[in-house]
């Protein structure tokens, strides 16, 4: 709610381009009506950047040119939402702000890639960060807003009035091989460090790396910190889900903007003849049956759009990038023992890229048909432009369909406590929404690459689409009377203040039909954000995702002789999201919005235990001294969760 | 003869996985299980009684129901060192009485009874040794081997026990644990320097923690403490042992003596992930690398040249709209991660999780010796798997095993992330307990919640090994005193219960 009240204002400025109005009422004839001495304000802005990391070298694509929403930017660079300081921890200084909007940057799209010169590193987060939140925002169809309360009710980090519009990234925070997103700094923290002296990859031994060169790192830390400006409460480590779902959205994002680069995308396909799927490479250069690799073209390359952070990986010694989107075969296995954060993540990250590769293969198997009629070989070895321009096509379309619904399905989530099985309902339910006619069926694409790697959703009957969607509300439900939807470009301060007031009343009055105890604790209308959608059939669709959460503080062990202290208690949260409806007019009327999903997450013995042992298996439970701890302790550490990659 | 006759007839029953070291020379196996002849005859004398006049002082007062017409009970002899484990099984036999070693080993609050302990204990089995099992290589755990190896010289062992991880054939397991007492070496140097800077609980602690991993460091840094008493495990013996090395699931050949009295016995962990090692070792190459990163002085050179450097000035007001530039440089200071102490922490998890857990029954009595084994280990057991949404229930197997239980050794001296609640509430009502704990050594350890927990369970039958004195150490006043199943001799040294 006070994330809503909060950012009211920044919008109109933002959009509304240069003050055109007075200058038209000068106009002193009907013709001059037309005529404009007006320069257009850009709208977009091009900056160089890496489109992988600086080791990847010359691969084609790798200097590529970014196009970020234009807004005028102070030396830093600060904007609206982004400010770039470049203070170093361990060096205690700042460094010199890149200043672009100087003509001589300007220029040139921005300072050329350069490992040496702190302001370009400044350029590409400011420009990868900006990028990736514009396709969250295109995703979602609204403005998208930092975490704008604080999390522990320590006043130390305290969140700043106004401070949610805009997020501070530090490109050059300390030096450690980490990166993270710091809600107590209202930040990113991105760390370099010396390559290892014995096995630095394709670096120089010992050279300084830098993670805020890392188009991946950048994307998948910018990720975090809207996954946590959209959801208040998955910051909870409620159970070994969480942590891993955090991960593998921040991968999911990072690995779908690859395939929003066209440049690679075409050398990729050449390279593999067009299966993106494939692990390497073909090498320039072949190398005949039985000849050893003499030239540097001979050498096969992994495929650096199906792997995360290769210089990040080779740097520390791990030969490879840090993670890949098709590591392992799918094993059902895996779920169980797979704890890890990252390694658990991966496994979701599998599951995806495992239906956008069908999905791919699919959609064009007709193109290859067709290559293959004209008289093309069966295994292309050149691919011919056209048809590279082609797949290059449908592989950023389908990408983009993906990662919309990967976006999409954050608001078709229980408000807290995620889990894969969760996200997988939610992902097939998004989906419908956005695209009930699904002639290459994406969902059973889905469904069964989630099928093979042992993720299941829990309370779902059967395996099915109908069953594994959520279920739709019937018509007990009351409807939500007085709720204002405002327009896309978000709502005003009045009509936020009314929702907030309308929906806590509802959840009230309908306190037991949503699952809650309306005895117990009040019940909290956590965010409400209005979505807006043409669909396949071209109306458009007016909706409002809304959390209601319940917070109760239950004792840590289960025993009750357990010492009566507060760092004892932990708070057990349960909530519901609603999807409620703004349907069309009928005959002059515009109907009361209308319920049409209730996603629970509701209080159950099996959370409250689940909790726990989350809480026991990472040590939680082990009170430490500082008093800030208490609160904190229940949170995800991205610093900790990175420096163990 | 007969020893290995049994041994090739036992074989095909036991699973593909359950490894033995393959001995050297057949000649030398002979001679070992020859070896292990002579405990029989020399043992049914009454080992229980001939070492009891030549205890100092305390002997004298055998428990009463104890001793006697008892010839059926198992006995388990709990030492009082300090922060570590040391336990001694005692089984009698139709040949007499034979011994079971459960680790040996101090660290963390030394009270300086290894060697009165070890002494006794060499007293009662009369250097024969059935069995010793080793159920992980932290130092609180296997020290006593080391520091008393000149005693350990004179033993006859038929049998050593050890997890899969530790298998000297086993190349991958051991550059893991070499690289795990590389980063432990490294992490604990750089935590000293820290510590020399500012002196404060918690570095202390997680120094504490890389110590235990490498058993202490030598004057040019390298480890061995932990090493010396891995070396006496592998073959400071007097005799050549016969080398096991188990995971989950196995189930183990008893000695033949052991066997014949009834004694069973099946490994419930540590978990066989073949994934395991390499997920591990390509955690420990982080530690590694990362540590050049962490606390070692930063004498590298900046990352960029001088004349980038700037001050706040240069930057415009907005940048510092929401957050003054002093608050921003305090916050980016203050929020710097610990990584060494995650990583001094998740390493010592490790090494806990490669606990070798240790499932025996005799005369129809069930008892479970955990070693530290945390999180992980137990999951695998309780629930199939990592405990998770969809698996929360525990395993039939797992609700058999606890429902049945009549003895638990207490997990990681009774620290909270040892042994679940689950697992307390599935324990059998009326079984017992011993803990060696010994408090001020590691917060939050031991967790009274838990003991107290386990105390219900089991109404009362919960022993901590700290109940009991030792020289120049009284008896832990906050401990309480001493349940009445159990034994003590004179309240020093040791506590017995037998069952």
């Amino acid at each position: 709610m006070a994330r809503q009240k909060r950012s009211a204002p920044s919008k109109a400025a933002k959009t509304g381009g240069g003050g055109g109005a007075s200058r038209l009422a000068a106009a002193s004839s009907v013709d001059e009506l037309f005529v404009n001495a007006l320069i257009p304000r850009p709208s977009e802005r091009p900056l160089k950047i890496y489109a992988f990391d600086p080791s990847v070298g010359r691969f084609l694509g790798n200097c590529m040119m970014a196009k970020v929403r234009y807004e005028s930017l102070d030396p830093g660079p600060v904007g609206t939402n982004f400010a770039v300081i470049d203070y170093d921890g361990t060096a205690k200084t700042f460094y010199a702000p890149v200043d672009l909007n100087s003509p001589d940057v300007m220029i040139g799209g921005g300072l050329d890639p350069s490992q040496s010169d702190p302001r370009f590193h400044q350029q590409m987060v400011y420009a990868v960060a900006m990028e990736t939140l514009q396709r969250f925002e295109l995703a979602l169809g609204r403005r998208v807003r930092w975490r704008g309360v604080q999390r522990t009710s320590g006043g130390e980090y305290a969140i700043p009035r106004g401070a949610a519009q805009r997020l501070t990234l530090f490109p050059h925070a300390m030096r450690e091989a980490n990166a993270f997103y710091s809600p107590e700094a209202h930040g990113i923290l991105f760390g370099y460090f010396q390559a290892s002296q014995i096995n630095p990859g394709r670096n120089l031994p010992g050279q300084t790396v830098f993670t805020c060169l890392s188009h991946d790192i950048i994307a998948h830390e910018t990720t975090h910190a809207v996954l946590d400006g959209i959801r208040e409460y998955f910051t909870e480590p409620t159970n070994i889900d969480v942590p891993a779902f955090h991960e593998a959205f921040a991968d999911l994002a990072a690995l779908f903007s690859h395939f929003s680069h066209k440049e690679a995308l075409l050398d990729t396909l050449q390279k593999t003849g067009g299966e993106l799927f494939r692990f390497h490479l073909q090498p320039e250069a072949r190398v005949a049956p039985g000849e050893k690799v003499m030239l540097q073209d001979q050498i096969d390359q992994p495929n650096p759009l199906i792997e995360l952070a290769l210089q990040f990986g080779e740097a520390s010694g791990a030969r490879a990038g840090l993670r890949n989107a098709l590591g392992t075969p799918p094993d059902p296995d895996d779920i169980k023992h797979k704890t890890e954060p990252h390694e658990r993540g991966s496994i979701l990250v599998a599951a995806v890229f495992d239906a956008y590769f069908t999905i791919y293969n699919r959609r064009t198997a007709k193109l290859f048909r067709i290559y293959r009629a004209g008289g093309g070989r069966d295994v292309p070895t050149d691919l011919p432009a056209p048809l590279a321009d082609q797949l290059a096509a449908v592989a950023s379309c389908i990408a983009e369909e993906f990662f919309t619904i990967c976006a999409r399905a954050i608001d078709y989530s229980p408000p807290l406590d995620i889990t894969f099985g969760d996200f997988l309902r939610a992902l097939l339910t998004s989906h419908l929404d956005l695209h009930p006619i699904d002639p290459d069926g994406v969902r059973d694409a889905l469904m069964q690459a989630f099928r093979l790697r042992g993720i299941v959703a829990e309370g779902a009957e059967y395996f099915s689409e109908e069953s594994l969607c959520w279920p739709k509300v019937n018509d007990s439900l009351p409807r939500v009377e007085g709720l204002a939807f405002g327009d896309p470009n978000g709502l005003t301060l009045d009509e936020k203040n009314e929702n907030g007031d309308v929906l806590r009343a509802y959840a009230k009055k309908n306190a037991a039909a949503l699952g809650f105890d309306s005895t117990v604790a009040p019940i909290a209308a956590a965010s409400f954000h209005p979505m807006f959608h043409v669909g396949q059939d071209g109306s458009l669709y007016v909706s409002m995702v809304v959390e209601l959460v319940q917070t109760v503080s239950v004792s840590l062990s289960d025993s009750d002789e357990d010492e009566a202290d507060a760092s004892s208690s932990l708070p057990l949260r349960s909530g519901v999201t609603l999807l409620i409806a703004q349907d069309p007019p009928e005959n002059g009327v515009r109907p009361a919005p209308r319920v049409r999903f209730v996603i629970p997450k509701h209080r159950s013995a099996e959370r409250t235990a689940r909790m726990r042992s989350y809480y026991a298996r990472t040590g939680r439970l082990l009170r430490g001294r500082d008093s800030r701890d208490h609160e904190s302790r229940f949170q995800i550490d991205f610093s900790l969760l990175h420096a163990e990659i | 003869m007969a020893g290995v006759a049994r041994k090739t007839k036992a074989k095909p029953s036991r699973p593909k996985r359950t490894k033995r070291a393959p001995p050297k020379k057949p000649g030398k196996t002979r001679r070992t299980t020859g070896a292990t002849r002579r405990p029989s005859t020399r043992g049914s004398g009454g080992t229980r009684r001939k070492p009891a006049p030549t205890a100092p002082g305390s002997r004298g007062g055998q428990p009463p129901g104890g001793g006697a017409g008892s010839s059926a009970k198992l006995r388990i002899r709990m030492f009082r060192v300090g922060f570590g484990d040391f336990f001694l099984l005692t089984v009698p036999t139709p040949k007499g009485d034979r011994f079971i070693l459960i680790d040996c080993g101090v660290h963390h609050t030394d009270l300086g009874s290894m060697r009165d302990a070890v002494a006794q204990m060499a007293r009662d089995c009369g250097s024969q040794l059935a069995l010793v099992i080793m159920t992980h290589r932290h130092a609180d755990h296997i020290s006593g081997f080391g520091t008393c190896r000149d005693v350990f010289a004179q033993f006859t062992v038929e049998q050593v026990w050890m997890s899969w991880l530790e298998q000297t054939s086993n190349p991958n397991a051991m550059a893991y644990q070499a690289s795990l007492t590389t980063a432990a070496a490294r992490m604990g140097q750089a935590l000293a320097v820290r510590l020399a800077a500012k002196d404060d609980d918690d570095t202390r602690q997680l120094l504490a923690m890389a110590e235990n991993i490498t058993g202490g460091l030598d004057a040019t840094g390298r480890s061995t403490g932990n090493q010396a008493a891995l070396d006496v495990l592998h073959g400071g013996f007097k005799n050549k042992p016969q080398y096991c090395f188990f995971r989950a699931g196995d189930i183990p050949t008893l000695p033949p003596d052991l066997a014949a009295a009834g004694l069973t016995a099946e490994i419930l962990g540590p978990p066989a992930d073949p994934q395991l090692i390499k997920q591990m070792q390509n955690k420990t190459q982080q530690y590694l690398d990362a540590n050049h990163a962490t606390d070692q002085p930063v004498k590298s050179k900046d990352p960029f040249p001088a004349v980038f450097r700037a001050r706040e000035e240069d930057y415009p007001k907005s940048a510092f709209k929401f957050y003054d530039a002093r608050r921003m440089t305090q916050l980016i200071d203050a929020v710097q991660p610990d990584v060494l102490a995650a990583q001094a922490r998740a390493a010592d998890n490790t090494l806990n999780n490669q606990s070798l857990m240790v499932h025996f029954t005799f005369g129809g009595k069930k008892l479970l010796f955990v070693g530290d084994a945390q999180w992980g280990n137990w999951e695998n057991f309780l629930y199939g798997g990592a405990y998770g949404p969809g698996r929360t229930a525990l395993t039939e197997r797992a609700r058999t095993i606890l429902g049945q239980l009549d003895f638990y050794k207490v997990g990681h001296h009774g620290s909270a992330n040892a042994t679940p609640k689950s697992a307390v509430s599935a324990m059998r009502e009326g079984s017992a307990a011993m803990c060696s704990t010994q408090t001020g050594s590691y917060s939050g350890v031991p967790r009274l919640p838990l003991l107290e927990a386990l105390s219900k369970t089991m109404h009362g039958q919960v022993a901590r090994s700290d109940q009991v004195a030792v020289d120049g150490t009284a008896a832990e006043k906050t401990a309480g005193p001493l349940p009445s199943q159990f034994q003590s001799q004179g309240g020093k040294l040791f506590v017995d219960y037998q069952l």
